[in-house]
């Protein structure tokens, strides 16, 4: 029966853990608290370390806190990541999204730092500024950063924070064993939306939504063992999806994976959903990783990366390449079905379309079509904001609250 | 065949391939396609400093990607290559020739027809000159751009 707009506007009959309040995903307020309560403290995924091969080799990523960074291989080996903000008139150092620089110059005065972040040389230094200033106490700001978990560049802003190993807890534990030989990235592309960030972790936390799918719903879905896949979920917001074995030859124009993973059953998948806002996605043949970087309430931009083995054949590597590209690529029959989904959420979401709850209610002994993935994201959503999500305003009548299950 | 005429019918190749895969003619285009046809869409990323493939697809295989894509949810916004032929290089000995376009790519939107730019990029295309005429051996689709949003499941 439709709903009257009383009707549309009742808090649905979930307990308060199975739904969220719509607003998280549209209000300006909420947003700005995200970006100092969520990203900021978290351990976020700069890049990958065979994107840094060299000494001096630079990369630009912008946090999800919204600061500039850049992330350099040093002269010794050892990859930092500091503000891409020149200490001086606050001018963008490097501009290029990636190089090699042994001087990081910035064009506006030509301060010069080194790959260590010291400041190397102040133009005209005892001219202007005779003994009140000098390029000792011009350094870059640096920032915490480790190489960790298959290779990639993690980067914290808060200098007090949590480690990275207590940060991400068991989480990886499933993805340990699959990741003791060198990745090398193969694919990189970011895709800009108009939707939420949440929105799109919530797509990754969630596998009801294979039936959005074509393929998977003649794949995956039809096999033994797909309603066997289990989340698992961690403290700090994690979670990870048990593997099944992909019958990719049932799909007309695939077939089945030639070239596999180490230690991974052939057509086997994992994923690890990490909070706020990234996914490790092990299928088969290829690491895809997500990493979301919100921009404001409704509008993100995530960046995918697709990698392979480092010491992979030409023919090996072309393999993979292909095995992403038919999936996951900017053409592939999936990725572009899951964007256009969660820019449909943002659409029908957006501020005055008086959209009003998400319900993540399924319930099925954690298994696949389970929205267990969602809910713990958002109870540790609810605990880090100090909001609960079903009630972000404290609006409602307290109910007697129920564990996530 | 002269060398005018050649090139002339080259130029018409490419064009023929933009209108038919515009128009969803999918048979059409493939009609215009050698039996040993090679698709694929590349780019560099600057980002990682390395040359991509985004799709790579031989003729059956294309085939295949054209006839499923009434089973997949995709954008229906329609969309329109422009191309220009800039270069035609005839190797009579080889029977083929190399042709470089210009490629440019409007997306048109179904509620209210607002046309945007979606990409921009070149068509390198091998033409086997032998036969009955024309036809595409190799079509390599070098985009500069990179960020397509949600992306699209229509080849270029």
């Amino acid at each position: 029966m439709a709903k009257s707009a009383e009707q549309w506007s009742a808090r649905p009959n979930f307990p308060q853990t199975h739904y969220v309040d719509s607003r998280i995903y549209t209000d300006r307020e909420i947003f700005g608290e995200e970006k100092e309560k969520l990203f900021k403290p978290s351990w976020i995924i700069a890049c990958h370390e065979s994107e840094l091969p060299n000494p001096c080799d630079y990369r630009l990523f912008t946090h999800p806190a919204g600061v500039p960074l850049i992330i350099v291989r040093g002269d010794d080996a050892k990859v930092r990541a500091f503000y891409n903000i020149c200490p001086h008139r606050g001018n963008t150092i490097l501009y290029d999204p990636s190089g090699n620089a042994k001087r990081m110059t910035c064009i506006f005065h030509q301060w010069s730092f080194d790959t260590r972040g010291n400041c190397l040389d102040i133009s005209r230094a005892e001219q202007g500024y005779q003994n009140r200033f000098s390029k000792e106490d011009a350094g870059m700001r640096e920032v915490k950063c480790e190489v960790a978990y298959g290779g990639f560049v993690w980067v914290n802003l808060l200098d007090e924070c949590m480690p990275l190993r207590e940060f991400i807890g068991g989480a990886m534990d499933i993805l340990e064993p699959f990741m003791q030989e060198p990745m090398e990235i193969f694919h990189f592309h970011k895709a800009h939306l108009r939707t939420n960030y949440k929105l799109w972790h919530d797509t990754n936390s969630e596998f009801y939504h294979d039936f959005l799918h074509y393929f998977n719903r003649i794949t995956g879905m039809m096999q033994p063992g797909y309603f066997d896949r289990k989340y698992t979920a961690y403290p700090n917001g994690h979670a990870t999806v048990g593997s099944m074995q992909i019958q990719y030859d049932k799909y007309e124009g695939s077939k089945e994976r030639a070239v596999g993973w180490p230690g991974l059953a052939r057509g086997g998948w994992y994923m690890v959903d990490l909070f706020p806002g990234m996914t490790y996605n092990l299928r088969t043949s290829v690491m895809r990783i997500d990493t979301a970087i919100p921009l404001g309430p409704n509008e993100v931009v995530i960046e995918f990366r697709g990698l392979g083995l480092k010491r992979d054949t030409p023919e090996e590597r072309a393999q993979r390449i292909f095995d992403h590209n038919m999936i996951w690529g900017p053409f592939g029959r999936n990725l572009h079905e899951d964007l256009l989904g969660v820019t449909g959420q943002g659409r029908a979401m957006r501020e005055g379309t008086d959209s009003r709850w998400v319900i993540q209610g399924r319930e099925e002994n954690n298994t696949i079509h389970d929205e267990i993935g969602m809910r713990h994201f958002y109870a540790e959503w609810s605990r880090r904001m100090e909001r609960p999500a079903y009630d972000p305003y404290r609006e409602g009548k307290p109910e007697p609250v129920r564990a996530v299950a | 065949m002269n060398r005018t005429e050649q090139r002339q019918a080259v130029e018409e190749l490419v064009y023929r391939s933009c209108l038919t895969l515009d128009n969803k003619d999918w048979k059409g285009f493939l009609a215009l396609c050698d039996d040993d046809f090679r698709y694929h869409i590349t780019a560099y990323s600057p980002e990682i400093r390395r040359d991509m493939t985004w799709l790579e697809q031989d003729k059956k295989g294309m085939d295949t990607l054209l006839t499923n894509l009434p089973r997949h949810n995709s954008d229906h916004s329609p969309i329109t290559r422009h191309a220009t032929v800039y270069t035609v290089e005839l190797d009579e000995a080889k029977g083929e020739a190399a042709v470089v376009s210009a490629l440019q790519v409007f997306r048109t939107q179904l509620d209210g027809g607002g046309s945007e730019l979606f990409a921009v990029g070149r068509f390198y295309d091998t033409v086997k000159l032998n036969g009955s005429g024309p036809r595409l051996a190799k079509r390599i689709v070098k985009l500069e751009t990179r960020q397509l949003g949600y992306g699209y499941h229509v080849p270029f």
